[in-house]
């Protein structure tokens, strides 16, 4: 160590940094309130489902309306009009230069990105797979309707995450001159502050996989 | 019968598996290097205190990802680290890191520390104003390292950026801070 390096050591003892409060009461109630969540969306979910059918007033209301990160999800009665679309719907033109940070092993077809959104498209255990990390600083990057027969599971990924399978679902992108279509098996989750989302015809664990493949 | 303290991977398990109580003794272990390390990247003392807590509820939530036998407190940090971060990009007024007042004026009782003596008065203040006009990827990297001693490789994790990234930002920061040290 030279002797500027030693001065900055001592110089660190120096520094007065402000006295912060005891973190535990404030981070203990909320580490709680996270665990019931996915217990609550679900009793919330089932209930809202069963007031929309046994009152027809309601039944083309939102059942159920939440964000992950960068995404917006509303359940619904009936979804929009929407049809089947390419992968690359709404993330504008291909770019030549990496746009996402993907293990070596995967192999990469395509790139994109537009502010807020960076994408890449996959070849996994032989099927195409979008991978896309969702930066906007809020939500609203991305809008999902589920229809009421859609599963919602939690996953454990990152610091939380959501896996919509069992029917399509409607996304729209927030940009694009084409921004909307039907998409399949999706998960989502939320890792270092960014949202980050797969689809592709994987089921569950092999989605799993794949997400921690990239994040690890 | 008095049982043993857990040591750090005993608790990290035992949180892994939910035990909210093996938490709460690593977050009173490391909220203070959580809360000075949010500090030196938001400059604002309700943000890094709002960042470090939020960063512990992150990390619980992370935990089941955490490799058992990995350091926990570079991976702590990062996730504390990614919220200051957030919060610098967003906050407006950042405080400058200031000498505690005992610092500047020495009494006259107290003998000064072996390594406070390598520095005067004069060059403690001239020296911390170098370091504030540093590029914040600089100031950063030398504030960990030597501000609140982390090593290299904690540094590198907590910033996210590769090693040889954290030799190249400290060589340029110390080239600068030798022009006002000298």
């Amino acid at each position: 160590m030279t002797e500027l390096e030693r001065a900055l050591v001592a110089l660190g003892n120096e520094v007065e940094f402000p006295v912060a409060r005891d973190a535990w009461p404030h981070v203990e109630p909320r580490l709680r309130r996270r665990r019931l969540w996915p217990g609550v969306v679900v009793v919330a979910a089932v209930l809202a489902v069963g007031i929309a059918f046994a009152v027809p007033p309601a039944r083309s209301a939102i059942l159920r309306f939440f964000h992950i990160g960068s995404v917006s999800v509303e359940q619904v009665q009936t979804l929009p009009p929407a049809q089947t679309r390419p992968f690359s719907t709404g993330l504008g033109p291909k770019r030549s230069q990496p746009t996402v940070q993907l293990p070596a092993g995967l192999t990469v077809t395509a790139y994109y990105a537009r502010p807020g959104l960076h994408a890449a498209l996959l070849r996994y255990r032989g099927q195409q797979v979008l991978y896309a990390e969702l930066r906007g600083d809020q939500m609203g990057v991305a809008k999902k309707f589920v229809g009421p027969t859609t599963h919602i599971d939690e996953v454990k990924i990152g610091e939380f995450g959501m896996y919509l399978s069992g029917a399509p679902h409607v996304l729209i992108w927030d940009q694009g001159n084409v921004r909307t279509r039907l998409a399949g098996n999706v998960l989502i989750w939320l890792d270092r502050g960014v949202t980050r989302r797969l689809e592709g015809p994987l089921d569950q664990a092999q989605m799993v996989a794949l997400a921690r493949e990239i994040t690890r | 019968m008095v049982g043993r303290p857990l040591d750090e991977s005993e608790l990290i398990r035992r949180a892994q598996r939910g035990d909210t109580h093996a938490y709460e003794e690593l977050v009173y272990a490391y909220q203070g290097i959580a809360f000075r390390t949010a500090y030196v990247i938001a400059r604002n003392a309700a943000d890094a205190e709002e960042a470090a807590q939020d960063g512990f509820v992150k990390a619980w939530r992370a935990l089941g990802r955490f490799r058992e036998g990995a350091p926990f407190r570079p991976w702590l940090l990062r996730i504390v680290a990614n919220e200051a971060s957030n919060r610098r990009r967003s906050a407006g007024r950042r405080a400058s890191l200031a000498l505690r007042a005992a610092a500047e004026e020495p009494s006259g009782g107290a003998a000064p520390s072996p390594e406070a003596a390598v520095l005067s008065a004069e060059q403690r203040a001239t020296l911390l104003a170098a370091v504030e006009t540093l590029p914040d990827e600089q100031r950063d990297v030398v504030a960990l390292r030597y501000f609140l001693g982390l090593s290299e490789a904690e540094v590198a994790e907590t910033l996210a950026i590769p090693q040889g990234t954290v030799k190249s930002r400290t060589a340029r920061a110390l080239e600068r801070l030798r022009e006002s040290y000298d």
